[in-house]
C-alpha cells in the first residue's frame, strides 16, 4: 500500500487567533479508512481543509501522491479534482438550483463535453442512489438525500481520495448507518476515505486507522482498538470508550478474556462470549446466505428465484439494492451491518438472503471466509445469480450460475 | 413559506412535464388578449376556463387557489371602489352626499369601466398564476438562456433562487428562537427582535457567502454554471389545444370588439 496523503510538521495560525494546528505529522496510505476523531477545537476541520488545499499551512509540507502540494490555481484544480472534500453542512455545499445541475457543477468546471457530463452525472446519482433526481430543487430533499446530492456532486469528479467533515451530523441513526455503508462500498471500489467525528462508536467498527487529534496536535495514532484503548488518551481527548472495547476489557480485568481479543463487532461480542461458554458447537446445523446481485440484470421476481423466500431474513446492501427491495415489496429485517447480521443468524441455523449491488459481492465472500476462517465455524454461502468473486484464499471457482460452497 | 409553497406546487403540478414554451405561449398568450380586450367577457372567460383547467387538471387545490387569489382580489377591490368613484360620464346611478361640501356619483361609465378593469386584473392575475402553478422557476432558466439573456445574470439568479430558501430557512430559525424566548411580546420588543433578525441573518447570509465560494473552489470552479440539460420536447398533444383555446379566445374579441364598432 502506498502512501497518498502525508504531512510533515505542519502548522497553521488563523488570523488573530492561537495556533490552530502545532505541528502534525502523518500519512495516509491509498485505500484506507480514516477516522480524526477529536473533540471541538481540535483542529480537525482545518486539517482535512488542508488536504484538498482550502487551507495552506504556515510551514510545514502536505504531500499528495509523494509530491509536495502546490498552491497555484491549476495545481489546485488537479489537486481538488483528485480530492473531494464533502462539507459537514450540505446545504452549504449544494449550490445549484437542481440536482442535476449541481452535481454537474464540478465536470462542467472540469471542462468536459456535454456527453461526459451527463455520463458523469448519471453514474455519480446512481452511486448514491438518486437516480431521477436529476430535476428536483435541493430544498424539497430530506437531509440524507441533501448528503447524497453532496456526496454525488465529488464523486462525479471521480477523485481518489474522499474527505468528510463530520459525514453523520443532523443525519437519523439509520440514516447515519446508510451512509457508512455507502463510505464502505465507497472505499471498498478504492477509493480513500477520511472522516472527522466525535462518534467514537462509528469510528471503532468503521475506521482501518484513527487519529486522536487534540489541541491542534496528534494525540495518538493507530488502529482503533488500541487507538480508543488507551484510557488516559480517551479520557484527556474528551472522548469515552467504545461500548464494544469498554466490555471486552471489563471482561479482560476479570479473566474471562484473553486481552488481545478486541471484538470490533456485535458478531466478534457474540462469538467471543460462545466460547468462552462453550456452546459454539451447540447448534446442529447453520443456516445459509444467499446472495443475489441485482447488478446481474436478472428481472424475475425473488420469490420465483428462490423459493423459500418466506423462510428467510432479508438484508440490503447499497441504496440500489434496498430500493429493489422496495420495488419487490420485501420487508428488509436488515439494512446496515447486513454481512455480520447474517452471519449472526446463520450461526442460529437461519436462512437470509442478501440482496447487493454488484461491487460488494466479493465483500460479503471475503467477510464470510475470514469469519469462518477465524472461528472456525461453517456457513453455506450461495451465490443464486452470480459468479463466486475471486478470492485471496482461492476458495472459488469462478464460474457464472448457482455457487455453492461451504467455508 | 408562502415562496416555498408555490414552488412546491409548480414541482407538484400535473402540468410540470409540459415544456415550459408551451406554457408561457398560454400564459401570456391570454394576458395578451385579456389586456387588449375592450370588453369584461374575454377575461372573464379567459379568468374562468384557466381557472378551472388549474384546479380540475392541474391538482391545485381550490383552497390554496382561492387565498392566492385572495391577494390581487382584495387590492383590486379598492381600487374598482375608487375607479367608481373618480371615473365620470354616462348617466349618473348613484349620488350622495356623506358631508355637505363632498358630492360622490356613480354613472354608467364609471360602472362599465370599473368592471373592465376588475376582470382584466382577474383575468390577468390567473395567467400570471397559470405560470407560477405549473412552471418552476428551474424550467425558466433554460428558456432565458434562449432568449439571449446574459448568462452571468441567469447564475445569478439561479444562486439568488437557491439561497432564497437557505436564507428563507435561517429567519425561520432566528424568528423561532425569538419567540420562544417571548421576542416580538410587545411593541418596542418586537421592533427590537426584528432589528436582531435582520442583523443576525445579515451575518449569516455573509458566512453562507463565504461557503458558497468554498463550496464553488472545492468543485474547481472557473467560471461555468451548468444548465438543467434535461427539458421537455414540445408536444403536439399539448401545444394544440394551447392554440386551439387561444384561437377561440381571440375569436370571441373580434366578434365582441366587431360588435362594438357595428353598434357604435
Amino acid at each position: 500500500m502506498n502512501v497518498i496523503l502525508e504531512a510533515r510538521d505542519i502548522r497553521y495560525r488563523y488570523p488573530g487567533s492561537p495556533e490552530a494546528i502545532k505541528g502534525i505529522s502523518f500519512h495516509i496510505r491509498r485505500g484506507e479508512k480514516i477516522a480524526l476523531v477529536g473533540p471541538n477545537g481540535a483542529g480537525k476541520s482545518t486539517l482535512l481543509q488542508m488536504f484538498n488545499g482550502m487551507i495552506r499551512p504556515d510551514s510545514g509540507t502536505l504531500l499528495f501522491d509523494n509530491e509536495p502540494i502546490r498552491y497555484d490555481t491549476p495545481s489546485l484544480r488537479q489537486l481538488r479534482k483528485r480530492v473531494g472534500y464533502v462539507l459537514q453542512n450540505s446545504d452549504r455545499q449544494i449550490i445549484a438550483p437542481t440536482v442535476y445541475q449541481d452535481v454537474a457543477f464540478g465536470p462542467a468546471n472540469l471542462r468536459y463535453d456535454d456527453e461526459a457530463i451527463r455520463t458523469a452525472v448519471t453514474l455519480a446519482l446512481r452511486h448514491v442512489g438518486l437516480e431521477g433526481f436529476d430535476r428536483r430543487p435541493p430544498h424539497h430533499l430530506s437531509g440524507g438525500e441533501k448528503k447524497r446530492v453532496a456526496i454525488a456532486g465529488v464523486l462525479a469528479m471521480d477523485p481518489d481520495v474522499l474527505v468528510f467533515d463530520e459525514p453523520t451530523s443532523g443525519l437519523d441513526p439509520s440514516g447515519s448507518e446508510d451512509l457508512m455503508e455507502l463510505l464502505d462500498e465507497l472505499n471498498h471500489e478504492g477509493k480513500t476515505v477520511i472522516i472527522s467525528t466525535h462518534d467514537v462508536e462509528l469510528a471503532y467498527r468503521w475506521a482501518d486507522r484513527a487519529i486522536l487529534l487534540l489541541d491542534g496536535r496528534i494525540l495518538h495514532e493507530d488502529v482503533p482498538d488500541i487507538a480508543f484503548g488507551n484510557s488516559e488518551h480517551v479520557r484527556k481527548a474528551h472522548l469515552s470508550i467504545p461500548t464494544l472495547l469498554d466490555l471486552s476489557q471489563e471482561l479482560g480485568r476479570r479473566g474471562l478474556l484473553q486481552p488481545d481479543r478486541k471484538p470490533r463487532s456485535v458478531l466478534d461480542m457474540v462469538d467471543i462470549i460462545e466460547n468462552l461458554l462453550d456452546r459454539s458447537c451447540d447448534n446442529p446445523r447453520s443456516g445459509t446466505i444467499s446472495v443475489y446481485n441485482i447488478d446481474e440484470g436478472c428481472n424475475i421476481p425473488l420469490d420465483t428465484l428462490v423459493p423459500n423466500l418466506k423462510d428467510m431474513v432479508v438484508g440490503a446492501m447499497g441504496t440500489r439494492a434496498k430500493q429493489r427491495a422496495n420495488e419487490e415489496d420485501l420487508a428488509l429485517e436488515f439494512t446496515y451491518g447486513v454481512i455480520d447480521k447474517c452471519i449472526l443468524r446463520a450461526l442460529r441455523g437461519q436462512d437470509s438472503l442478501i440482496l447487493t449491488i454488484g461491487s460488494m459481492v466479493e465483500r460479503i465472500a471475503i467477510r464470510v471466509e475470514a469469519y469462518c476462517e477465524e472461528s472456525g465455524n461453517a456457513i453455506n454461502l450461495v451465490f443464486i445469480n452470480t459468479a463466486l468473486p475471486v478470492l485471496k484464499g482461492g476458495v472459488n471457482d469462478g464460474e457464472a450460475g448457482q455457487k455453492d460452497d461451504q467455508y | 413559506m408562502f415562496e416555498t409553497n408555490l414552488d412546491s406546487v409548480a414541482q407538484q403540478s400535473a402540468f410540470r412535464h409540459i415544456h415550459p414554451g408551451t406554457k408561457l405561449v398560454l400564459a401570456l398568450g391570454s394576458l395578451i388578449i385579456c389586456l387588449v380586450s375592450p370588453s369584461p367577457l374575454v377575461p372573464l372567460i379567459s379568468g374562468i376556463v384557466l381557472s378551472l383547467v388549474l384546479i380540475i387538471a392541474g391538482r391545485v387545490t381550490p383552497r390554496l387557489y382561492g387565498e392566492l387569489l385572495l391577494g390581487p382580489a382584495l387590492f383590486t377591490m379598492m381600487s374598482v371602489i375608487i375607479l367608481l368613484f373618480m371615473l365620470g360620464g354616462g348617466e349618473v346611478l348613484l349620488r350622495f352626499n356623506p358631508v355637505p361640501w363632498i358630492n360622490l356619483t356613480i354613472t354608467t361609465e364609471a360602472v362599465k369601466e370599473s368592471t373592465l378593469v376588475l376582470f382584466r386584473v382577474f383575468g390577468c392575475s390567473v395567467s400570471l398564476f397559470f405560470i407560477a402553478l405549473t412552471t418552476p422557476l428551474t424550467d425558466l432558466f433554460n428558456g432565458m438562456k434562449r432568449f439571449g439573456i446574459p448568462i452571468e445574470i441567469i447564475d445569478l439568479m439561479m444562486i439568488v433562487y437557491r439561497y432564497i430558501f437557505i436564507i428563507h430557512d435561517q429567519a425561520v430559525e432566528i424568528w423561532h428562537a425569538q419567540v420562544m424566548r417571548l421576542g416580538y411580546s410587545r411593541p418596542v420588543e418586537a421592533i427590537r427582535s426584528f432589528a436582531m433578525l435582520c442583523g443576525m441573518l445579515f451575518i449569516s447570509s455573509w458566512v453562507a457567502g463565504e461557503d458558497l465560494i468554498r463550496s464553488m473552489d472545492c468543485r474547481c470552479y472557473d467560471g461555468v454554471f451548468p444548465s438543467l440539460d434535461i427539458s421537455e420536447p414540445v408536444r403536439m398533444r399539448s401545444l394544440i389545444p394551447v392554440l386551439l383555446y387561444l384561437s377561440g379566445l381571440f375569436g370571441i374579441l373580434l366578434a365582441l370588439t366587431t360588435r362594438v364598432v357595428v353598434f357604435s
